[in-house]
């Protein structure tokens, strides 16, 4: 055996000099169609992204048409006007280009990655998918029973079955934020190619849309690549109001869905959270992450590293135009399912009757700031970036500005975001687990009555 | 097109270090890779190998328990681990005036770990590590698929045989001797190489790494791999195993072995498996999810493994009203028409893989990953500007050829879920 290194005693070596981050520079242009033009350069390596992306998602549609636009976002690639789906994907990936569409709530982006040296050619069949949809009777079959295969899949994923529940058990009934934003069975077995046809005419224009192109190439060409190919395309539906949002109980209130045999429960707790637009945006992240934002945030810390129950807990406001659900998620081992709810409920109790001390602040500010060029790596990131302050109408200094807002988070402010938009005595719970071993620990814990229904 | 820099050194102890610069953005990353995984662990200790990396985050004689996230998410870093069949690896990205501490967190666990190691901690990472066994893989549909494929394409002798994450019974086994073995056994200096990118001067990085990790002692030589780590190249028939499980949909995974990660035929077999399952022009997706309709989802690609075999890996998610008997042929015809591949549908593939490639560089956490691998692998992390040269090898007949040779019914293992019952 070796002899062992001789003990050393040392300190975390002190940082170095920092060297100043800057968000690359955006040049904001209009075409005459209303399309606005957001270009970023990012010439290290030759690979761009370019994102189309619409101001309006899920949140506007009646509950019976639920999964619309996530269906027809995604029977783009069915085919246009000139080629069938089959000879758009072979076109595409033979450029080695790839679109992948993303619908949620607010927004759709349509995003086209490829190198740069093909990006004229991958541009026109980005512009030919979304101008010239043809949504095939057959193949918005396939893309609709594939959308009900995955709501299948869901029901039968603790986690997945976790998250829809807590929608429901959060917001009042009608709430749109309350059902899962790809549509329930019910909805998207409705729809066809009718309804999809009107909703890409009405939504996939121009007016109020953004084209956000990031990585090697020149603001100057993607103005002139964005005329050849998108110049002619016309209308558009624009950004669209708030939606109304309620909570469903406004008080305490545990759902466990049995689930027979499980060896662990996927708990959720959560109520109404807080809008993209509060004031409070920036404290609420500060103050999440001394919450759950992060490893070492106190629910982690205590459910994981003291108590050993979970591989991972953690928390977030979900920041949509109307206020999302600020929501804790976690699956602790089957017998610590009361305990763990315990803990939690008095982890979010305790931060904010006492608040954050100012060192957890102090932590908070500086992971957030730091980690933030982390996330702007690729051009799909800072793409991502921009489309969503495009979508919320950030400010232009957004992105310049967000450390030094971040790092202005002072305890005065996360105390009053904490009393503001976290209330325990709102928190609903939903637990999917076996309902047989934790329904009576869970009553004891005190959140209220506790209903257990089956696995839908 | 492509020349990521970097330099090649080796301390006295045998640690390898690679260094490669990119000042574009004020991010470097740290990484660690470790010659250890679970090929590594002995009969009564599956899972250890990953069981001892949760240990690594516990702390070391000058870091605290959970000190080592609190200094790097302070410092605006992230860090994290995986282990692996052949390796162990440790990474963190961090703004880069803090590059020294990533360096000291790092060398001080390496170096001077075990005098921090408690039972109470090593007891409470076992909870943990249960519970990300129960989260992963038993608490999910179809979460056992990885470790019953392994079970039937390696045989009991062979270190691939059981999971990574290990059974339960051997995760409570595990005791602070292991802990203490393990660590004398594999984490030494000459059984790791250490990488970091980004925004760093090399030669002021370097010092630091030679002040840090220099005094640790080289260890001894690495023990033989348990087991019979040598294999036929071929499963020898068509092994399977047949589930009515509580899942949604049926699902079939098929796999077969193939040459191992540093084989030239492992190129084909990552171009093959491009044709097959990547992308919505593959053959996969274009006959079981467009033309057919039997799938509602496919994929295909490969394990980089070195012991003795690769794997070759594609499944199809069949929709409810599909029997798993037809996927299964299903898959096994598109795979075994490989043979038949024509220079078009190569070339998407390549195409598509050099986009991949240019993509998988964006990071330097992700470039710094690559690196660490290729010269722990290898002995050469240049083989990261030479991946889109090599995956051009693979021309139609070559990938005809690798299909012919690998994909039949003498070299195939098969799992079937049928929805239904309670597991």
């Amino acid at each position: 055996m070796m002899d062992p290194a001789p003990l050393r005693t040392t300190r975390p070596p002190e940082p170095g000099q920092v060297r100043p981050f800057t968000f690359p520079e955006v040049e904001y242009e209009r075409l005459e169609s209303g399309l606005e033009l957001r270009t970023a350069r990012m010439p290290r390596l030759p690979v761009v992204t370019a994102t189309l992306v619409f101001g309006a998602g899920e949140a506007t549609l009646p509950e019976e048409r639920g999964g619309l636009a996530v269906l027809a976002g995604s029977a783009l690639h069915g085919g246009t006007r000139r080629r069938s789906g089959a000879d758009l994907a072979r076109s595409l990936e033979a450029l080695g280009a790839s679109i992948e569409v993303s619908t949620g709530w607010d927004a759709c982006a349509i995003s086209l990655t490829c190198l740069a040296d093909r990006l004229d050619a991958a541009l026109g069949l980005l512009s030919e998918l979304v101008q010239e949809p043809s949504f095939p009777e057959s193949e918005v079959a396939r893309f609709r029973d594939q959308r009900l295969a995955a709501i299948e899949q869901r029901r039968m994923d603790a986690g997945k079955l976790a998250d829809d529940e807590a929608a429901r058990v959060i917001f009042a009934p009608g709430v749109p934020y309350g059902r899962p934003v790809a549509g329930t069975r019910e909805s998207v077995a409705g729809l066809d190619r009718e309804d999809l046809t009107r909703f890409a005419g009405e939504r996939f224009g121009p007016r109020g849309a953004g084209f956000v192109v990031v990585g090697d190439v020149h603001p100057g060409e993607v103005r002139s690549l964005a005329e050849t190919h998108l110049g002619e395309w016309t209308g558009g539906g624009g950004p669209v109001g708030d939606v109304p949002v309620a909570a469903r109980f406004g008080h305490r209130w545990v759902r466990v869905v049995h689930r027979p045999g499980s060896v662990q429960s996927d708990i959720r707790l959560g109520h109404m959270g807080a809008a993209r637009s509060s004031v409070d945006f920036f404290s609420l992240l500060v103050l999440n992450t001394v919450l759950g934002g992060a490893f070492t945030s106190r629910l982690n810390l205590n459910l994981r590293e003291t108590l050993g129950v979970t591989y991972g807990v953690r928390s977030r406001f979900v920041f949509r135009r109307s206020p999302g659900p600020f929501l804790i998620s976690t699956a602790v081992d089957t017998d610590a399912t009361a305990d763990a709810v315990r803990e939690t409920l008095r982890e979010v109790e305790g931060v904010v009757e006492a608040g954050p001390t100012e060192e957890e602040l102090s932590a908070a500010r500086d992971y957030i700031a730091g980690v933030f060029p982390l996330r702007l790596e690729t051009t799909g990131q800072v793409a991502s970036a921009v489309a969503e302050s495009f979508v919320y109408r950030l400010p232009e200094d957004y992105h310049r500005t967000y450390r030094d807002r971040i790092r202005a988070v002072g305890r005065e402010s996360a105390v009053a975001a904490a009393r503001r938009h976290l209330r325990p005595h709102e928190l609903v719970a939903v637990v999917v687990g076996d309902a047989e071993r934790i329904r009576g620990p869970l009553e004891e814990v005190g959140l209220g009555p506790v209903e257990v229904c089956e696995q839908p | 097109m492509l020349e990521i820099p970097f330099e090649r050194e080796t301390l006295g102890n045998g640690l390898r270090v690679v260094l490669s610069t990119d000042r574009t953005v004020p991010v470097v990353a740290v990484n660690l890779w470790y010659g250890v995984g679970s090929r590594n662990e002995r009969r009564g200790r599956t899972g250890f190998a990953h069981l001892f990396e949760h240990m690594m985050f516990q702390g070391s004689v000058n870091v605290a328990k959970s000190q080592h996230f609190e200094l790097v998410e302070r410092a605006g870093g992230s860090v994290n681990a995986s282990t692996w069949f052949d390796r162990t690896n440790y990474y963190q990205t961090i703004p880069s005036h803090h590059l020294e501490l990533a360096l000291w967190l790092e060398s001080d666990r390496m170096g001077w770990m075990l005098p921090a190691m408690t039972q109470e901690k090593l007891d409470n990472q076992r909870d943990v590590v249960k519970n990300e066994r129960r989260w992963r893989y038993e608490n999910r549909p179809y979460g056992d698929w990885d470790e019953r494929l392994q079970a039937l394409a390696f045989p009991p002798s062979h270190p691939y045989h059981h999971p990574v994450i290990g059974s339960m019974d051997d995760i409570d086994a595990a005791t602070l001797e292991d802990v203490e073995d393990f660590f004398r056994t594999f984490y030494i200096p000459n059984n790791a190489v250490l990488t970091v990118c980004g925004d760093c001067d090399p030669d002021e990085t370097l010092r630091m790494i030679e002040r840090y990790f220099g005094r640790i002692p080289r260890g001894n030589a690495i023990p033989p791999l348990p087991g019979q780590p040598d294999l036929p190249s071929r499963i020898g028939g068509t092994v399977r195993r047949d589930l009515v499980a509580s899942v949604p949909l049926p699902r079939v995974y098929m796999a077969s072995r193939i040459p191992p990660f540093s084989d030239d035929l492992f190129t084909v077999a990552e171009v093959a498996s491009a044709v097959l399952g990547i992308g919505r022009a593959s053959r996969l997706y274009r006959s079981l999810v467009r033309e057919r309709r039997l799938a509602k989802d496919v994929g295909a690609y490969v394990y980089p493994l070195l012991t003795g075999s690769g794997l070759f890996l594609s499944w199809a998610t069949g929709y409810s009203n599909v029997e798993t008997e037809e996927l299964e042929t299903a898959l096994a015809t598109e795979t075994e028409g490989l043979a038949q591949a024509v220079a078009g549908e190569v070339d998407r593939a390549l195409a598509m893989a050099e986009t991949r490639v240019v993509k998988g560089l964006e990071g330097a956490g992700r470039r710094a990953d690559l690196l660490s691998m290729y010269e722990l692998y290898f002995g050469d992390p240049g083989r990261v500007n030479s991946e889109i040269e090599r995956l051009r090898s693979a021309t139609p007949d070559r990938v005809g050829d690798f299909a012919r040779t690998h994909f039949h019914d003498e070299n195939r293992a098969v799992v079937t879920y049928t929805p239904g019952g309670d597991s």
